[in-house]
């Protein structure tokens, strides 16, 4: 049993169970995914009229589509007859979307077209009713679409707040104004908690220990200075080592900022991650490059390869984080300790712009993070979780 | 140029026990300065120019991959990962005299004991070997995993 809901974050410290109890995961599904703003993938993903991609928001399948009047919506991949998927592709592009079970045909908008034998249901069955479950929200930021499953709490830009700033700053990094999107994705999975992943992606105080092996001695050397700050964004991380973009465009170690948009996407240097949570132990991370536009080709291939060489499955940084992901699960089986340390900058840490920030090395941005989170699991549920 | 299998089989059982008994060194060695060390990602005929692979590295990219490895501070390889490969289904393919080269197709089955978990790979690997320095060399070893299109698990050793 872990104790109450808001009881465990406290403004230095974080329950274990936060990580380790599959109740407070179901809790999460319910109050974070089916409530907040989730990723659901880039508009260059779906570029063309037709054009679909599947991914997931909490436990919810999902099919993104692009519609013939180009606007995007997002469907539950699920046949309203007896529930198969009815996409199981993870790109393409298609009008319709059929259920071979029953051959329930369903068109790219969502709505039922065709039911063999129709005569054998009777007069109150009514196909208008029956179209694939429809996220009830979704809109684009800079070309990143996110899907909200309530119908209430802010609108999108409002919910990322801050960081609408430097996701400007991010795409500003390609001359054009607009990112492209390597082919294909690097995809990880690895036994622990998905929110492992949300603070390592904005924690440079791991830098310097953990990736030993990896960093170059002038990364090595920036991050001992500790130039840059993180800050607690509106519920959002970012590490910034530059003081409030624009990102260079090379956005190697040296430079640029690392953003985790809570709850599942990571945006840093040339990777748009998506954070998948599977269960309170298991998490899939989905990698795609960003390409840029009017560069030389040299230039986005060797942000390519740099990607893969350090980030991918095998990659020199992240092999060495999904490793920590996996000792902390095992650690924090333990209840012999309850709570895990947040404490670091809180005595230093100033408001600026805004936001509170701290040193480079500090914890500001996660504790911004667990406040989020702790408002989002304590809130009220609205009248109206999903469409279905 | 006329080669026999068993010569060819020789080679790549030698390259699979030096990765196995982690000589990464002498693996090193095996291969040409202009090599290759490709996995693709999500499917066996990506463009690497296009598309996102799981390894693709040049020879100072394996140099610094291998130097990693060895630095004492590669956590993901603390205990290290024991791996076993077996090499089969060799086939030889297209020779080039000019070039002094050999396209090799053959399968790998790769287990991995880390973590108290054993993982499996399948894959159908692609050598170009190159003789043209009196004994073969790899100029591009390409590495179809069975799973490239799906999440993988911590894959920290070289494949």
């Amino acid at each position: 049993m872990h104790p109450p809901i808001e009881k465990l974050i406290t403004k230095d410290a974080i329950h274990r169970s936060v990580y380790a109890d599959p109740e407070i995961f179901d809790l999460e599904m319910e109050r974070i995914f089916n409530k907040a703003w989730v990723y659901l993938g880039h508009s260059e993903e779906i570029r063309e009229e037709g054009d679909y991609k599947t991914t997931y928001v909490g436990r919810h399948p999902i099919i993104v589509s692009r519609l013939a009047d180009g606007s995007v919506t997002a469907l539950i991949n699920r046949c309203r007859h007896r529930g198969p998927i009815v996409c199981q592709h993870e790109l393409g592009n298609s009008k319709y979307f059929r259920c071979p079970y029953h051959s329930w045909t369903y068109n790219n908008a969502g709505d039922l077209i065709g039911v063999p034998m129709p005569q054998g249901y009777g007069r109150s069955f009514d196909k208008s009713a029956l179209g694939l479950a429809k996220v009830p929200r979704v809109a684009e930021y800079q070309g990143f679409i996110f899907g909200c499953m309530s119908e209430e709490g802010p609108p999108l830009k409002e919910y990322l707040g801050g960081i609408t700033k430097f996701l400007d700053a991010y795409v500003a990094t390609s001359p054009t104004g607009k990112i492209e999107l390597f082919e294909g994705m690097q995809k990880c999975a690895y036994n622990g908690n998905w929110k492992y992943q949300l603070e390592n992606g904005v924690d440079p105080y791991h830098v310097g220990s953990l990736h030993a092996s990896a960093v170059t001695p002038e990364a090595m050397q920036i991050y001992r200075q500790g130039t840059g700050c993180v800050i607690a964004m509106d519920g959002h991380g970012v590490t910034d080592h530059t003081d409030w973009g624009p990102m260079p465009v090379d956005a190697g170690l040296s430079g640029g900022f690392n953003l985790v948009i809570f709850p599942n996407l990571v945006v840093l240097r040339s990777q748009i991650r998506t954070v998948r949570p599977i269960a309170v132990n298991r998490t899939e991370i989905y990698t795609n490059v960003v390409k840029l536009q009017n560069v030389p080709d040299e230039v986005n291939i060797r942000r390519m390869r740099d990607q893969e060489f350090q980030f991918g499955a095998a990659g020199t940084f992240f092999t060495d984080d999904i490793e920590i992901f996996e000792r902390t699960q095992e650690g924090l089986q333990s209840g012999a300790v309850e709570w895990l340390v947040f404490s670091r900058g809180l005595d230093r840490e100033v408001m600026k712009n805004g936001y509170m920030t701290g040193n480079m090395s500090d914890e500001t941005q996660h504790r911004g993070m667990y406040q989020h989170w702790k408002r989002l699991m304590t809130a009220p549920l609205p009248m109206s979780t999903a469409a279905e | 140029m006329r080669v026999e299998r068993p010569e060819i089989e020789d080679f790549l059982y030698r390259e699979a026990r030096l990765l196995d008994t982690r000589k990464f060194e002498e693996w090193f060695d095996l291969f040409t300065d202009d090599a290759i060390y490709w996995v693709p990602a999500g499917r066996d005929d990506i463009d690497p120019a296009r598309h996102v692979s799981i390894i693709h590295d040049d020879k100072m990219a394996m140099a610094t991959r291998i130097k990693r490895l060895r630095s004492g501070f590669a956590y993901a390889q603390d205990p290290q990962s024991r791996v076993h490969r077996l090499i089969s289904n060799v086939e030889l393919g297209a020779t080039d005299n000019e070039k002094q080269t050999i396209e090799v197709t053959c399968m790998m089955l790769l287990i991995e004991l880390a973590r108290h978990r054993q993982t499996f790979h399948s894959a159908r690997c692609e050598f170009t070997l190159e003789h043209s320095t009196g004994s073969w060399r790899v100029r591009r070893k390409k590495v179809n995993l069975l799973k490239n299109g799906e999440v993988l698990e911590n894959t920290p050793y070289l494949i």
